[in-house]
């Protein structure tokens, strides 16, 4: 909705008559152009053409029942053009035994001619009477207007309930025609039809600050509750960009990967077998010999494997940088089991065993390495390997997983979004129908 | 909006990725000990791991 560049209605044409039924004085605001007035004191639907404003209908309803969001006679400016507020009804379907009401306001000027606005619980439709005839598929599931498809959502019967001041129809309480939504958001094409007469009129979606913004409206507007017809879904346009965006830069994770696969030097530092004796008493601990860690701060991966069989080997590692005194200090068993039992074979544990010590300096280091196990288990052997520089795949699964979680969440909301908006059309399930949102 | 915030949280992960790896970061868990003395190289004994009370798996199936 544009206000800016504002048509300008000139002063309100107003005549003021009174009711031929209860004597109130009416107020007609699009004199010449209405066909049916509706007294708002006695209800009467008063003939606009004639100059004795015969009485067309009258209905039982109290004025405060469904008194309009926007006040009658409040002027507005919808796509740059002054509109007045002329005209206000309640029209309502029943779906499933349920009763399902929404507002029409008529809005006048007098170069522009009619215009229309719905609200159905806080959503808003800026409608306007079509020209040309849409292009309805045979079996009527889809239509075309202008080059663009519109899918059917609902067709049902809607009895005018409730009306209010002025329109340019022969409006009746209790009239009913059957109304079919083709939804294209954030547009939609309605048909009204009784008989062979169909009026075709195009919708697009709005939300309640604007017209509260275009007709200076005071207080807040109603909360849109639930999702609507054709309520623009938030992130369903960017769902595509979103997904472009991943796989850009899921094949820049792939170029980083191969690229710390094929540029990390992954080199075999220090690789040395040892035994521990079981039965032997005293200090088991010993030092390897120096090794230098060369090149940038980087990772050292430590890899223990053991000829461990129905048993187990706790090593303390400490690798220490013998000029700095500075420790990593870690531990790691390597327990390998199997055997046999009713349900079959069976292993557990592993003979191997690897660790990443993570932001090593270079410099010149040893092991220092402390074996335990059960004591009277004979000799296990175990070999001590030291690589530098080992790329991380952990790190590139991650941050797949980072990128892909958002993206798919993304996703997950938009299609959400959309199983809401059809879960109130003709073709949602009847459980998540009910509701009366 | 969305798109922007994806942008910018997409290249801090393919950042943080690259330097995570360039520095050699590693999800396993290490102590450090600083100033740990020259004598271990000659009494490995006297060192006092982290992980001495460890408590051992003795199991199996």
């Amino acid at each position: 909705m544009s206000t800016s560049g504002p048509t300008p209605a000139g002063p309100p044409q107003v005549k003021s008559l009174s009711c031929p039924n209860c004597g109130a004085s009416l107020t007609v605001r699009s004199f010449g152009n209405a066909i049916t007035v509706v007294c708002d004191s006695c209800h009467s639907v008063l003939d606009a053409r004639d100059p004795k404003l015969k009485v067309l209908q009258q209905f039982h309803a109290s004025t405060s029942e469904d008194p309009p969001l926007i006040p009658l006679g409040t002027r507005g400016a919808i796509r740059g053009v002054v509109y007045e507020v002329i005209g206000f009804q309640r029209r309502t379907i029943q779906v499933e035994g349920i009763s399902y009401s929404w507002h029409e306001y008529v809005l006048f000027n007098p170069a522009k001619g009619f215009r229309y606005l719905t609200e159905y619980d806080g959503h808003w439709n800026d409608v306007s009477i079509l020209r040309s005839l849409p292009d309805v598929s045979s079996g009527g599931a889809w239509l075309t207007y202008l080059g663009e498809t519109y899918k059917h959502f609902q067709t049902a019967d809607a009895a005018t309930s409730y009306v209010l001041g002025e329109f340019p129809w022969q409006v009746r309480v209790g009239e009913t025609v059957s109304v079919s939504d083709y939804v294209s958001p954030p547009r939609v094409i309605s048909s009204e039809g009784s008989g062979k007469e169909v009026t075709w009129s195009l919708g697009e979606y709005l939300g309640g600050r604007d017209i509260w913004k275009a007709f200076k409206l005071e207080g807040e507007p109603p909360a849109p509750i639930g999702v609507y017809e054709n309520q623009p879904s938030p992130l369903s346009a960017n769902v595509k960009g979103i997904w472009a965006l991943t796989g850009v830069f899921l094949i820049v994770l792939l170029t980083l990967a191969v690229g710390a696969y094929w540029m990390e030097g992954d080199e075999q530092i220090f690789e040395q077998t040892f035994e521990f004796n079981t039965s032997a008493k005293g200090e088991a601990s010993f030092v390897t010999d120096i090794f230098q860690l060369k090149g940038r701060t980087s990772d050292v991966v430590l890899a223990t494997s053991a000829d461990v069989d129905n048993n187990w080997i706790y090593l303390n590692y400490a690798l220490i940088n013998e000029d700095t005194g500075h420790a990593y200090d870690f531990g790691r068993e390597v327990s390998y089991y199997h055997g046999r039992d009713s349900d079959g074979a069976w292993t557990e544990g592993s003979t191997t065993n690897t660790v990443t010590v993570p932001s090593v300096p270079p410099g010149n280091y040893y092991l220092r390495v402390e074996p335990e196990s059960d004591p009277n288990k004979g000799i296990i052997r175990y070999t001590v390997t030291v690589k530098r520089d080992v790329p991380q795949a952990s790190f590139f699964g991650l941050a797949l997983l980072a990128l892909l979680i958002p993206a798919g969440l993304i996703t997950w909301r938009s299609l959400n979004f959309e199983h809401l908006r059809w879960a109130e059309s003709d073709y949602g399930s009847s459980s998540t129908s009910g509701g009366d949102e | 909006m969305i798109r922007n915030f994806f942008l910018i949280y997409g290249l801090a992960v393919l950042a943080t990725v690259s330097f995570a790896e360039y520095r050699g970061w590693s999800l396993n868990r290490v102590d450090q000990v600083l100033n740990v003395p020259k004598s271990v190289r000659d009494n490995p004994g006297s060192y006092r791991s982290v992980y001495s009370y460890y408590h051992h798996y003795t199991g199996g199936k």
